[in-house]
C-alpha cells in the first residue's frame, strides 16, 4: 500500500455514507468475508480507515485493487459530479457487430498508443453499460488516480457519457472511442446533468412517452369529481392541457434533469426601450431554468395552467432532441417573443 | 362571446349553485369537497372552472349560478391576471352581490401583500367582498367553505330572513384601505 | 471516547489546571496538563486533543494533516454532544481567530463552538483584538460576530466588553460587518457610550448606506439614552431591524442546553414563574431558539450588575432594582413574572423599545411573512406564544404597541379561524385611539369577517368588543378627573381629550349596534347572539353610573324589539334589567345637569329614544297595548287582521308573551286547580294580577322586577327588601 493507494482509499471512504460502507466494500470483493466482518463500521471514519488499511495490507492489495474500489463507488453512485453526453455519428458497417472484448481491446490499444502513461480499467455491467475508468499521466508522470475520467458507453448505441474530462485529454478519448466503436466522428450532445440514469433515459427514450393518439389512458387518469354535486366546467380543457404537457415532457416519472440553459444571441425586441432595440449588435443573454426535477416542474406548470399552452418548441425540444443547452440565434423566428414563465 | 348571466335561468327548488374559478386548481377541489360535505340542508352544486368564459357546450346542463368565487393565489401573478380577464365575462348584474373574491397565501411575504392590495382594489371597484383563506390546514378550508356558504345562501335567496345579496354585499364589500400614515 | 460519559467532571478538572498554568507559556502548560492526565492513568482523549490544539503553531500544514483532523474531530464530537467548558472555548477561539491552523479550520472551529455553560468575556475581548489585526477573511469575521450574537446571553459578564465599546464601534465602517456590529452595539450600549461623534459617524454611514433597519435600531437606542443628540426622527413603530443570526448553532445549542438543563433546573426552583413552567417560553419556532433566561451558570462575585436571569425572588428584585442588566433577547422577559414586575416598575424606555422591537419582529415573521407550511405543531406553538403575550399584557395591564400594530395588519389577512381565541383576546386589549383610526384599522376588516362568518364567530366578535369597551371604561374610571387624558401607551404617547374618548366609545357602541342589528336579522335572532348583544348593552347602559362617563347610548330598534319579543324569558328579563339601568343613568345625568353646568350633555334625543322604548315596553308587557295605533310599535291594522291572531294587542303582555306563557299556565293551574279549560285572561283580573307578578318575580326575574317596580310602582316585596 503506497501513499497514493491510501489517499484514494481515504477519499472513497470519506465520501461513502456510513450505512453504505459495508455493502460497497463487499461489492468491491477484494477483502474476505471474515475481514469484512472484523471491521467495525460504527467507528469514526479516520479510525475505520486505519483498520481498513491494515486489512488491505494483510491481503496484499495494491493500487490496482484500490482503483477498483473507486470504480465500484462511482458505479454505485452515478449521481456525483456533472456528466456530459456525447453522440457518435456516421456508424460504419461493422459498428453493429462490435462486442465487448473487441471494444475493450481496441479502446485500450488506441489510447495507450497515443498516451504513454495511462491506466485504464473497463468493466461491463449487467445492464449493458460499459464503464471505463481512465487515470491520466503524461510523458514524465505516472497516472494520477485522484483525478480519473469516467466514461459510460452502451454498446451499439451512439451515446457516451463522460465525467471529469479535461480539455487536453478530449482528443485522445474521442479518437479511441470513435475507432473502437467503428464510427467516423463524435460530437457533444449538449446535454449535461448530475444524474447519469436520467440522461440515459432521456436520450434512449426510456421513459413513459405519450403520443397524440394515446388519449384513452389519460382520460382514465383524470379522475371524475368526488361528489355528484361537483362538476368540472373545464374538464375537457384540463384533459387537453394535461395531454399536451405529457406529450411534451412525458408521463409518469420523468428523467431528472436539473437545468436547461438557453443562450440568446438575438436582437432586443422591446417596444419601450429605444437605446436597446436600436442597436445593431446582438443582445446577448442567458436564460437558465433550474429545478430539482426540471421536466416535472415544466409539466406541472403546463398541466395546471400556470403557463399558457401550447408548449413552446423551445421547451419541448428538451425531450424531443434530448438536449438541455440551446443557442438561440437571430434567425430562429420569434425566438425572443417566447419568454416562458421562469420556474425554479 | 356570451356573458354569464345570473338570472337567465329559473332557480331550482332548495338548490344553490356556486362557481369556483381558480387558475391552478390548487384550492378549488379541496374547497368544493368541503362545501358539499358541510351543507346538509340545501342542495349545493359546485362548478369548478379554471377561467371565464365557461365552455359553451356546458351551458345547457349548467344550473343557474348564484355565486361566482374568484380564487386568487397571491403567490402567483398569473392567477391574478386570469381573474382580471375573467371579470369581463360576467354580466354586470352579477356584481349586485353575487361575486366574491377569495385569496390564499395572504400571509406569505411582502409580494403577497402587494398583490393583496391590488386584489382589494379590484374587489372594491366591483363592490365585492374579499375573503382570506388558509388553504394549508383542514380548519382553514372548512372555515372558508362555511363563509362561502353563508354568502351563497343569501345570494341564492335561501336565507330564512328576507335578506338580499345586494343588501349583504353593502355590508361585506371590500373597502380599499386608505394610505395610512404608518411608517 | 470512553470517557465521554463522565466528561463534565473531568473537563472542569482539567480546565482548572489549564487556568493555573495560564501564566506559564503555552507549551509547558499543555505539556504539564498532558503529563498530569497521563499520571492519573486516564486516557482522556478530549484533554489530549485540547492540549494538542493549543500547541498548534503558526504555519502548521493543514491539508492532509490527519493528526490535526483527528484531534479536531474529538473536540468537535464533545462540543456537539456536551458543549465546551469555558476555557476550552477560550482556547479554541484563540486558535481559530489567530489563524494558526488556517482559515478553513477557523471557520470549522467557529461552527462547533457550542458553550456548555458560559463564555468567558476575556476570550471575546481577545478575539476583538484579533479582529483588529485584520487578517481574517470577511466570511470568518461575519461568522465570528454571528457567533458572538448567538451566545451573547452566555457571556459571563459584559463590563470589559463595554469598556472596549469604542474598538467595536470602529468596525461600523466595514460595510459587510455593519449589520452585525450594529446589533452587538445595540446590545452593549449604555448611556455613557452615546457620544456626539458616534452619532455623527452613524449619521454619515446612514447617508451612505440609506436608512438601513439595523442603523435605525441602533440610533433609536441612542435616541432613547440621549434624545438631544439624535435629531433624526425615529419612527416609533419600526417594522424590522436585526435579523436572527443563530441558524448555524441553533440546533446544537438547544440540544446541549436541553441536556444540561436538569442540573440547572435544580437551582431555579425558587424563581417565581408565571404559570409554573420554569422554562422560559420564548419562541421555539422557525428561527428563534435563543439562549434564554434559564441558562444561568456560576456567579461571579465581583460583578456589579445583576443579570435578570439570576433573580430568584421578589426581594432580590427589590434589592437590585437599580442595577439590573437586561437579557439580550428581550423576548425571554415575557416568560417570567419577576421580569415583568421589573418591566412594570422601571420606566426604562429602552427596555420597552427593545421588547417591542423583538415582539414586532417575531410576530411579523411568524404570522405575516410565514413560509408555506401549516404544520399543526407550529400552530400550537404559535398559539402558546400568543397566549404568553396575552398573559404578559394582562399582567402589565397594558398592551405592547408592536402587538397592536401587528394585529391591525393581521386582521386584514385573517381568515377568521386561525388562532381565533388568541387573536380576539389580543384585540380586546388594544388601547384607545381616535374614532377615525379605529374605524379604519379595526372595524372595517372586522365587519367583512363578521358578516361572512357563522353565528359563533359573530358572538365571539361581540364578546371581544364588549371586553374592549369594558377595558376602556375601567381605564377611564381610574383616571376620571383629568379633562385631558394622557394615554401613555408604552413609549408612544397619545393624548386624547375627553370628547375624543367619548367619540371613540360612541363609535364603538354604534358599531356594535350595527353588527348586532344586522347579525340578528341574518341569524334569525339567534338566542346566543342575542344574549351576547345584551351582555354588551349591559355594559353600555351603565357607563355613567359605574364608570363616570357622561354618555348614554340607547340600543337600536333592531336589538330592542328582538329582545322584547324573544321567546325565552331570560332575554326579556335581561332587557328589563338593562332598561332599568338606563333609567338610573339618565336620572343621574339629569340631576348632574341641573346641579352644575356640565360640559357634556346627554342629548335630548337620547331621552326621547329611551322614553319611546320604555313606553313600548310597558304598553306591551303591562298594558296589553302592543301594536296599537299611538304606541311606538304600531303596525298597520290590516296586516294584523290578516294574520288572524285574535286580540293581537294582548299577545305580548306578561301573561301571553311566549316567554312567560309557561309561567302563566303554571300559575293558572295553581290558582284554579279544578278548572279544566285554561282561561289566561282571568289572571289579569284584580289581585290575581299582583299575585301573578309576585309569582313571576319569585322565579328569579329580578331584572323584570326592577323594571316594573321603577316604572309602574309595582313590585314584589321579596326583591324590594
Amino acid at each position: 500500500m503506497n501513499e497514493e493507494a491510501r489517499a484514494i482509499l481515504q477519499r472513497v471512504l470519506r465520501r461513502l455514507p456510513s450505512r453504505k460502507t459495508q455493502s460497497t466494500l463487499r461489492a468491491w470483493g477484494c477483502l474476505s468475508a471474515q475481514q469484512l466482518e472484523d471491521l467495525d463500521y460504527t467507528q469514526p471514519k479516520w479510525l475505520l480507515l486505519e483498520n481498513l488499511i491494515s486489512k488491505c495490507e494483510e491481503s496484499r492489495l495494491h493500487l490496482k485493487d484500490v482503483t477498483k474500489l473507486d470504480m465500484v463507488y462511482h458505479i454505485e453512485n452515478p449521481n456525483q459530479g456533472t456528466w456530459h453526453a456525447f453522440k457518435l455519428t456516421e456508424a460504419e458497417d461493422e459498428a453493429l457487430s462490435v462486442d465487448f472484448t473487441q471494444f475493450k481491446e481496441m479502446f485500450v490499444a488506441h489510447l495507450e498508443e497515443v498516451v504513454q502513461h495511462v491506466s485504464i480499467r473497463i468493466k461491463k455491467l449487467e445492464d449493458g453499460a460499459v464503464w471505463i475508468r481512465i487515470a491520466w499521466g503524461d510523458n514524465f508522470t505516472k497516472p494520477n488516480h485522484l483525478k480519473p475520467t469516467y466514461a459510460v458507453h452502451y454498446l451499439q448505441t451512439p451515446y457516451v457519457f463522460i465525467l471529469n474530462l479535461a480539455a487536453k485529454h478530449k482528443p485522445f478519448v474521442y479518437q479511441a472511442l470513435v475507432l473502437s466503436t467503428r464510427h467516423v466522428s463524435i460530437n457533444e450532445a449538449h446535454l449535461t446533468g448530475r444524474s447519469l440514469t436520467a440522461m440515459r433515459d432521456l436520450l434512449m427514450k426510456q421513459y413513459q412517452q405519450v403520443f397524440p393518439n394515446q388519449e384513452r389512458t389519460l382520460k382514465e387518469r383524470n379522475a371524475p369529481p368526488s361528489h355528484p354535486n361537483i362538476d368540472k366546467e373545464h374538464a375537457e380543457f384540463a384533459e387537453r392541457t394535461h395531454q399536451m404537457a405529457c406529450e411534451a415532457f412525458g408521463d409518469g416519472t420523468v428523467p431528472k434533469l436539473e437545468t436547461a440553459v438557453y443562450k440568446l444571441e438575438t436582437r432586443y425586441r422591446g417596444s419601450n426601450n429605444n437605446t436597446l432595440s436600436d442597436r445593431d449588435e446582438l443582445f446577448r443573454g442567458v436564460v437558465r431554468f433550474s429545478s430539482p426535477n426540471l421536466l416535472e416542474s415544466l409539466r406541472h406548470c403546463v398541466s395546471t395552467g400556470m403557463a399558457e399552452g401550447p408548449v413552446t418548441p423551445l421547451l419541448s425540444s428538451i425531450t424531443q432532441k434530448g438536449r438541455n443547452y440551446f443557442v438561440i440565434a437571430e434567425k430562429v423566428p420569434g425566438a425572443t417573443s417566447q419568454t416562458p414563465a421562469h420556474k425554479t | 362571446m356570451a356573458l354569464l348571466a345570473p338570472y337567465s335561468k329559473i332557480p331550482e327548488l332548495n338548490t344553490a349553485t356556486i362557481l369556483l374559478v381558480e387558475n391552478e386548481e390548487k384550492v378549488q377541489s379541496k374547497l368544493a369537497d368541503a362545501i358539499v360535505q358541510r351543507e346538509k340542508d340545501v342542495n349545493v352544486n359546485v362548478r369548478l372552472a379554471c377561467k371565464l368564459p365557461l365552455p359553451v357546450e356546458n351551458s345547457e346542463t349548467r344550473p343557474r349560478v348564484d355565486l361566482v368565487v374568484f380564487i386568487v393565489n397571491l403567490l402567483s401573478e398569473r392567477s391574478l391576471q386570469v381573474v382580471e380577464n375573467s371579470l369581463n365575462h360576467l354580466r354586470s348584474d352579477f356584481f349586485l352581490g353575487k361575486v366574491c373574491f377569495m385569496v390564499t397565501d395572504a400571509r406569505c411575504g411582502a409580494l403577497a401583500q402587494e398583490r393583496l392590495l391590488s386584489v382589494k382594489k379590484l374587489a372594491a371597484s366591483h363592490r365585492c367582498p374579499v375573503i382570506c383563506a388558509e388553504h394549508q390546514t383542514e380548519d382553514g378550508i372548512s372555515m372558508a367553505a362555511s363563509r362561502l356558504l353563508t354568502v351563497l345562501k343569501v345570494s341564492a335567496g335561501l336565507s330564512p330572513v328576507a335578506t338580499t345579496a345586494l343588501y349583504l354585499s353593502t355590508l361585506t364589500r371590500c373597502t380599499v384601505p386608505s394610505e395610512l400614515d404608518e411608517d | 471516547m470512553a470517557n465521554v460519559s463522565n466528561l463534565p467532571g473531568l473537563a472542569s478538572d482539567a480546565s482548572r489546571e489549564l487556568l493555573e498554568s495560564s501564566s506559564s507559556g503555552l507549551n509547558s502548560r499543555s505539556l504539564r496538563v498532558a503529563e498530569n492526565v497521563r499520571k492519573k492513568g486516564e486516557t482522556n482523549q478530549f484533554q489530549l486533543a485540547l492540549s494538542y490544539l493549543s500547541n498548534v503553531q503558526e504555519g502548521t500544514v493543514v491539508r492532509g494533516n490527519d493528526e490535526l483532523e483527528r484531534n479536531l474531530v474529538v473536540v468537535e464530537t464533545v462540543a456537539l454532544c456536551h458543549g465546551l467548558p469555558p476555557d476550552a472555548i477560550s482556547l479554541l477561539l484563540d486558535l481559530a481567530l489567530s489563524l494558526r491552523a488556517g482559515g478553513v479550520t477557523c471557520l470549522r472551529i467557529l461552527k462547533f463552538l457550542i458553550p456548555a455553560s458560559v463564555v468567558p468575556q476575556e476570550a471575546i475581548v481577545r478575539c476583538v483584538s484579533w479582529l483588529c489585526v485584520g487578517k481574517m477573511t470577511i466570511n470568518a469575521q461575519v461568522l465570528f460576530l454571528r457567533w458572538v450574537l448567538t451566545v451573547f446571553d452566555l457571556i459571563d459578564c459584559k463590563d470589559q466588553l463595554r469598556s472596549i465599546y469604542g474598538f467595536i464601534f470602529s468596525f461600523v465602517t466595514e460595510e459587510n460587518l455593519c449589520p452585525f456590529i450594529c446589533h452587538l452595539l445595540y446590545l452593549l450600549t449604555m448611556k455613557e457610550h452615546v457620544q456626539p461623534y458616534r452619532v455623527r459617524k452613524l449619521m454619515d454611514i446612514q447617508a451612505k448606506m440609506g436608512r438601513q433597519p439595523f442603523l435605525m435600531q441602533l440610533l433609536a437606542v441612542y435616541k432613547v439614552f440621549r434624545p438631544e443628540l439624535v435629531t433624526l426622527s425615529v419612527p416609533s413603530r419600526m417594522r424590522t431591524g436585526f435579523k436572527n443570526y443563530n441558524s448555524t448553532w441553533k440546533a446544537a445549542l438547544s440540544a446541549v442546553q436541553k441536556k444540561n438543563r436538569p442540573e440547572v433546573m435544580a437551582d431555579l426552583n425558587l424563581s417565581v414563574e408565571l404559570k409554573g413552567k420554569s422554562t422560559s417560553r420564548k419562541r421555539k419556532l422557525h428561527h428563534l431558539e435563543v439562549p434564554g433566561l434559564n441558562s444561568a451558570f456560576g456567579t461571579n462575585s465581583e460583578r456589579k450588575v445583576f443579570r435578570l436571569q439570576e433573580l430568584r425572588s421578589f426581594t432580590q428584585l427589590l434589592q437590585n432594582i437599580h442595577n439590573i442588566e437586561l437579557p439580550a433577547q428581550m423576548g425571554s422577559l415575557l416568560g417570567s413574572s419577576l421580569a415583568l414586575h421589573y418591566l412594570d416598575c422601571v420606566q426604562d424606555e429602552s427596555a420597552f423599545l427593545r421588547l417591542n422591537f423583538w415582539l414586532g419582529h417575531s410576530l411579523q415573521e411568524e404570522f405575516l411573512l410565514c413560509p408555506e407550511d401549516g404544520g399543526s405543531d407550529s400552530l400550537s406553538e404559535a398559539s402558546a406564544f400568543l397566549s404568553t403575550i396575552l398573559s404578559s399584557q394582562q399582567f402589565l395591564q397594558e398592551g405592547f404597541f408592536s402587538t397592536e400594530s401587528f394585529l391591525y395588519k393581521f386582521l386584514s389577512v385573517w381568515d377568521g379561524s386561525l388562532l381565533r381565541s388568541q387573536i380576539l383576546d389580543l384585540l380586546s386589549h388594544i388601547p384607545l385611539m381616535s374614532s377615525h383610526y379605529i374605524r379604519m384599522l379595526v372595524f372595517e376588516p372586522l365587519i367583512q369577517l363578521y358578516f361572512t362568518s357563522n353565528v359563533f364567530f359573530k358572538c365571539s366578535v361581540i364578546e371581544c368588543l364588549n371586553s374592549m369597551l369594558l377595558k376602556w371604561l375601567t381605564w377611564h374610571s381610574v383616571n376620571p378627573l383629568m379633562e385631558c387624558l394622557d394615554l401613555s401607551v408604552n413609549s408612544s404617547t397619545v393624548t386624547m381629550t375627553l370628547s375624543g374618548f367619548i367619540d371613540t366609545v360612541t363609535e364603538l357602541v354604534s358599531f356594535v349596534g350595527r353588527l348586532a342589528t344586522e347579525g340578528l336579522r341574518l341569524e334569525n335572532c339567534h338566542i346566543l347572539l342575542l344574549n351576547h348583544t345584551l351582555n354588551f348593552y349591559e355594559t353600555v347602559c351603565d357607563m355613567l353610573v359605574k364608570y363616570g362617563l357622561p354618555l348614554v347610548v340607547m340600543p337600536p330598534a333592531g336589538v330592542f324589539y328582538p329582545a322584547l319579543l324573544a321567546t325565552d324569558s331570560l332575554t326579556v328579563d335581561r332587557l328589563g334589567y338593562i332598561m332599568y339601568r338606563y333609567r338610573k343613568n339618565l336620572t343621574l345625568a339629569k340631576k348632574q345637569e341641573q346641579q352644575n353646568e356640565q360640559a357634556f350633555h346627554i342629548s335630548r334625543t337620547t331621552y326621547q329614544d329611551f322614553n319611546k322604548q320604555l313606553v313600548a315596553m310597558v304598553s306591551c308587557l303591562w298594558n296589553s297595548k302592543s301594536f296599537l295605533p299611538g304606541t311606538n310599535n304600531e303596525i298597520d291594522e290590516h296586516l294584523l287582521i290578516q294574520s288572524k291572531v285574535p286580540k293581537y294587542w294582548s299577545r305580548f303582555d306578561l301573561v301571553h308573551h311566549p316567554a312567560f306563557f309557561k309561567y302563566a299556565i303554571e300559575f293558572h293551574q295553581k290558582c284554579w286547580p279544578e278548572r279544566t279549560c285554561v282561561d289566561l285572561a282571568s289572571i289579569k283580573v284584580g289581585r290575581y294580577w299582583s299575585w301573578y307578578m309576585e309569582f313571576l318575580f319569585c322565579q328569579g326575574f329580578d331584572g323584570l322586577n326592577d323594571f316594573i317596580q321603577v316604572n309602574t310602582g309595582q313590585g314584589s316585596s321579596s326583591s324590594s327588601s
